[in-house]
């Protein structure tokens, strides 16, 4: 029982831990990629080192939710790690808390709270993007009920610990068409959710341009810090989501022991290093959209979505 | 294997929506290649549970023509309105054409399930249903597109939902049947192109959907 | 072995057609002759005395085979084909000039590529090769229906393919279904007898499903409503000859395939094929009725015409007694010749007037006598008026149905006869009488457009009239083998 409570905790500090790494080594692969050399892969553990270091500078002019937004943002992503698979693949202490709808209203909640921070401060800038980014959200939201139901609809439960018992241990329902479909559906939605090319291009400086990364734009110091690391948090939970819910389940620890738990985390660092991988091709290799085409992107994905819930329908 | 083929088959009606939802003709002509070799890929699957030598040879002409040589007729022929008109210019925009054919996969579900009722195995449970929506949403393809060879690739893909139904339904099909159809299906191409370029010459532009001169109503 | 020589005599031709040969008119007259020689051997193939007792013959090894309704479809081929060769000879010579060789050659190479699909359709046997064939028929004659390679024409034969194909992908999934069917049931055949044989082993809901698939299919083929939408075009853009080929046959062989199928379905209770028939035949004779009124060009008028007809031997098939089935075939047989006139006094007027337009055409029998009565008694004769043929195969339909107590169906097709009635000879009465339009005779018809349109009405005033003996029973055979 203890045990468990020790085991979650862990799980949350892993991700507190190494989500900024993940970021890190995104950024150094795609500079890699473009024969760059490219920052360190630590350098955003610098950078939040040195954010948390320097004054913060509020406009007068915002409100309490100005104030309030950076640590729901990055509590939003922790809240959601006690209730996925991270490291072990039997559920934890707080599992049955909440199931994937759940946790995927905790993660919009961070988010509803950022685009209504950016409108807070008064700049021309952050409505502009929060209405973007609320545009990609809500086309976006389909495609994630479409799929949690396809994978909830196989597992008859929507806690991800069962699904991920029921969806994949056989191994030879890989193949089967509405998993290799919901897998693109969903892979489709992390690249808009976190604003990567083909939606949105991340490195950009250009502010009439941005989607996601509007919603930092009026932050500094500690605020800045906490945006920061809550969106590298909700870019390694939502891969956390899709690679042990989905797509890779193994390499997770099965026991109660204390080394399993210890050697799953480098397992779960290789299998994220290698969709990362996967993204920085995708993103090296198309460009970014018009805006009103990413309308037909996310109808690509929500179509995807339903007919991989039509087959799996069909063919119970 | 089973799963093997439905999975074949997922990612058949995947190009499918593709080819309907692409903005891009070479895009289009490249997943239909890929379509046409996913064809190629289940009928080696069914071949190997039926151990028919025959369907194994279907694949092989269906890489052939479909893979190799009809594309590269195509993009010989039309070389010059795939890069001069890139973009497809559609009647319905492509969400709502993506909706339209959503909704078409559905509907061919619910029209083979008599068939299917007759005693289905795995296999045919997934071909035949995705082979006719191979053929609604080509169909569509072509009332929706303007341009001849989106047109001509409606065509092609609905042949190819015809053959993924084709090799499951009926795998003792005589060989010289299959061939004389994969040989159509090369005419057709042909025949097509050459009347694309004849129009592109006399007319100026291969928009086809706007050759509505002969009515009653001038 | 008569059956592969009428199949081989076509590709000979075409070949002969391919060599560039200094001498004019070669590929004309090897068109002609070779197209007489297949009509001679069809009427052995269809008129043979054994017909009836044997049933059917083979040739090739089971590959080709030919009972009483494919020898009617031969022969009508063959006929139009010859009667079409004739004419294109006048109608080529005068649209191409001694100046386009090379056109020409073109123009007859096709064209025997084409007689040969059609020909090829009604005596293959197996019925996976019988779609191939129909097939072909559409893509060998794309290019001839572009031929004269205006916008319009080029237009009209995009349409026609790819309505066509989208149609022959329908079908073939109908056929595979039949196959599927078929072999379920332990049947071993894929030929016509073969099917006929297992029909009532196999379950109904294949025979259902493949029958609706190939009707759709096929019928966007032989031009019912509403897939009917590139037959004006493609039927009135083509050269005249062609036309007559297309209008009078092609439509028909399409046709042929979707008849074949109904004695399969005999064995269903409740009888879908027959309902289902009857509404595709009304709605598509209703439709082109109406639609015949208010045409502009009157090649398109005839082409509407043939869609009507086609709604005729529909409904008659489907209506479903003995008698009615022999007003099918007779109403078949009468359609193709007359059709075929039909566009050859159209082809002729065009000729002398230069335009398709029929309100610039005026007095067309003070133009040209020839070529006004033609089209008098063209339109005369399609729209089902006595003495002709038509007349006589409608009539049979009507009396047939009437007895057989479809009395809103024989109700209904009686107006859309009428109706086309009206339109038709509104529009001839416009354009061949009056005050001369045209000051003279613009271009004199050629012989061979004379001679053509003499022999091409002796079949439709003599069939008006009375049945020759081995016409006749060659028809009833043609209706058992409908109604088995």
């Amino acid at each position: 029982m203890t045990q468990k409570i020790v085991f979650n905790i862990m799980q949350v500090l892993v991700v507190m831990a190494f989500a900024p790494l993940i970021k890190g080594v995104l950024d150094r692969l795609k500079e890699l990629v473009q024969s760059k050399k490219g920052p360190s892969i630590f350098q955003p553990y610098r950078d939040i080192w040195k954010l948390f270091h320097k004054d913060e500078a509020v406009s007068e002019e915002s409100s309490w939710v100005f104030r309030f937004t950076p640590y729901m943002v990055f509590v939003a992503p922790i809240f959601v790690t006690l209730l996925i698979p991270v490291l072990t693949d039997y559920p934890l202490f707080f599992a049955f808390m909440g199931d994937m709808l759940a946790g995927g209203s905790i993660l919009a909640l961070g988010g509803f709270f950022a685009t209504l921070a950016a409108i807070d401060t008064g700049n021309p800038y952050g409505p502009m993007g929060a209405s973007r980014t609320r545009m990609v959200g809500f086309l976006a939201e389909p495609v994630f009920m479409i799929v949690f139901f396809t994978v909830s609809f196989v597992a008859g439960s929507t806690i991800p610990y069962i699904v991920q018992q029921a969806w994949i241990t056989p191994i030879a329902n890989f193949f089967e068409p509405s998993h290799v479909l919901v897998m693109l559906a969903f892979l489709m939605l992390i690249i808009a959710e976190n604003g990567r090319i083909p939606v949105d291009n991340p490195s950009g400086h250009f502010e009439l341009a941005m989607i996601d990364e509007s919603k930092g734009l009026e932050y500094s110091g500690r605020g800045a810090a906490l945006m920061k690391w809550g969106g590298c948090m909700k870019f390694f939970v939502l891969l956390c989501i899709f690679l042990n819910v989905l797509v890779c389940p193994w390499g997770l620890a099965s026991t109660g022991s204390f080394r399993d738990l210890l050697l799953a985390i480098p397992l779960i660092l290789l299998k994220m290093l290698i969709l990362v991988f996967i993204l920085v091709i995708i993103e090296s290799s198309l460009s970014k959209l018009r805006l009103f085409r990413i309308s037909e992107f996310m109808g690509a994905a929500f179509v995807t979505s339903v007919v991989a819930v039509v087959i799996q329908l069909i063919e119970m | 294997m089973v799963q093997l083929n439905a999975l074949a088959g997922g990612l058949f009606i995947l190009t499918v929506f593709g080819i309907v939802g692409m903005r891009q003709m070479i895009g289009s002509l490249r997943l239909f290649v890929i379509q046409s070799l996913l064809l190629a890929g289940s009928a080696c699957i069914l071949g190997y549970e039926y151990t028919s030598v025959h369907l194994f040879v279907v694949a092989g002409i269906t890489i052939f023509s479909k893979a190799f040589l009809i594309p590269w007729l195509l993009y010989h022929l039309l070389s010059h309105e795939i890069h001069a008109r890139r973009e497809i210019t559609q009647v319905l925009t492509i969400p709502t054409s993506l909706l339209i054919a959503a909704g078409l996969v559905i509907c061919s579900y619910f029209m083979v399930r008599p068939l299917l009722e007759t005693g289905a195995t795995a296999f045919l449970s997934v071909n035949l249903p995705i082979g006719v929506a191979g053929l609604l949403i080509g169909g569509y393809a072509i009332t929706v597109r303007r341009e001849a060879l989106p047109q001509l690739l409606g065509i092609l893909t609905m042949e190819n939902g015809a053959f993924l139904a084709g090799v499951c339904i009926a795998p003792n099909l005589p060989l010289m049947a299959e061939l004389a159809a994969a040989f159509d299906v090369l005419i057709i191409a042909l025949v097509v192109g050459l009347l694309t370029r004849s129009i592109r010459k006399r007319v100026g532009t291969t928009l086809v959907g706007k050759m509505a001169s002969l009515k009653e109503e001038e | 072995m008569e059956l592969f020589i009428i199949l081989l005599i076509p590709v000979l031709v075409t070949l002969i057609c391919m060599i560039p040969v200094k001498m004019r008119g070669v590929s004309a007259w090897a068109t002609i002759i070779g197209s007489l020689a297949v009509f001679i051997l069809s009427s052995a193939v269809a008129f043979r005395p054994d017909l009836a007792s044997h049933g059917s013959t083979a040739a090739l090894g089971s590959l080709l085979s030919c009972d009483s309704l494919s020898g009617l479809i031969l022969l009508l081929v063959s006929f139009v084909g010859f009667t079409a060769s004739l004419f294109s000879l006048g109608y080529m010579g005068k649209t191409n000039g001694e100046h386009r060789p090379g056109r020409t050659r073109r123009y007859y190479a096709r064209y025997n590529l084409f007689l040969f699909s059609m020909l090829a359709v009604p005596v293959l046997a197996q019925v996976a090769i019988v779609w191939i064939a129909v097939e072909l028929t559409t893509l060998f004659s794309v290019f001839l229906v572009g031929f004269e390679n205006t916008p319009e024409a080029l237009e009209a034969a995009w349409k026609y393919v790819v309505l066509t194909c989208m149609g022959a992908a329908v079908a073939l999934v109908g056929v595979l279904i039949l196959y599927w069917g078929l072999r379920a049931s332990g049947g071993e055949n894929f030929t016509w007898p073969g099917l006929l044989q297992a029909a009532p082993k196999i379950q109904p809901v294949f025979l259902k499903t493949a029958f609706l698939f190939i009707l759709i299919g096929f019928g966007t083929k032989a031009g019912l409503v509403p897939l009917h939408t590139w037959l004006p075009d493609a039927h009135s853009q083509a050269p005249s000859p062609v036309c007559a080929l297309l209008s009078g046959v092609e439509t028909t062989t399409a046709l042929y395939v979707i008849i074949r199928l109904l004695p399969l379905l005999r064995g269903i209770p409740g009888n879908p094929a027959s309902s289902w028939l009857i509404t595709f035949g009304l709605l598509s004779a209703g439709a082109a009725a109406f639609l015949l009124i208010q045409v502009k060009d009157y090649k398109r008028l005839f082409a509407f015409s043939t869609i009507e007809h086609m709604g005729i031997i529909l409904v008659a098939a489907g209506l479903g007694s003995g008698a009615a089935h022999l007003g099918a075939v007779s109403q078949i047989l009468t359609h193709a010749v007359t059709k075929s006139f039909c566009f050859f006094a159209a082809g002729s007027a065009l000729l002398v007037t230069g335009t398709r337009d029929i309100s610039s055409v005026r007095g067309l029998i003070r133009i040209s006598p020839v070529a006004g009565i033609s089209l008098m008694l063209g339109g005369l004769a399609i729209a089902g008026a006595p003495p002709f043929a038509v007349f006589l195969s409608e009539f049979s339909i009507i009396k047939a149905g009437l007895a057989a107590g479809h009395y809103l169906v024989i109700g209904g097709l009686t107006l859309f006869i009428a109706i086309a009635f009206c339109g038709i000879m509104y529009h001839i009465n416009r354009m061949v009488f009056g005050r001369a339009s045209a000051p003279s005779v613009r271009s004199a018809l050629p012989l061979s457009c004379k001679v053509t349109l003499a022999l091409a009405i002796v079949p439709i005033v003599v069939l008006g009239v009375f049945v020759p003996h081995p016409v006749h029973t060659l028809l009833q055979l043609a209706a058992v083998s409908i109604g088995r």
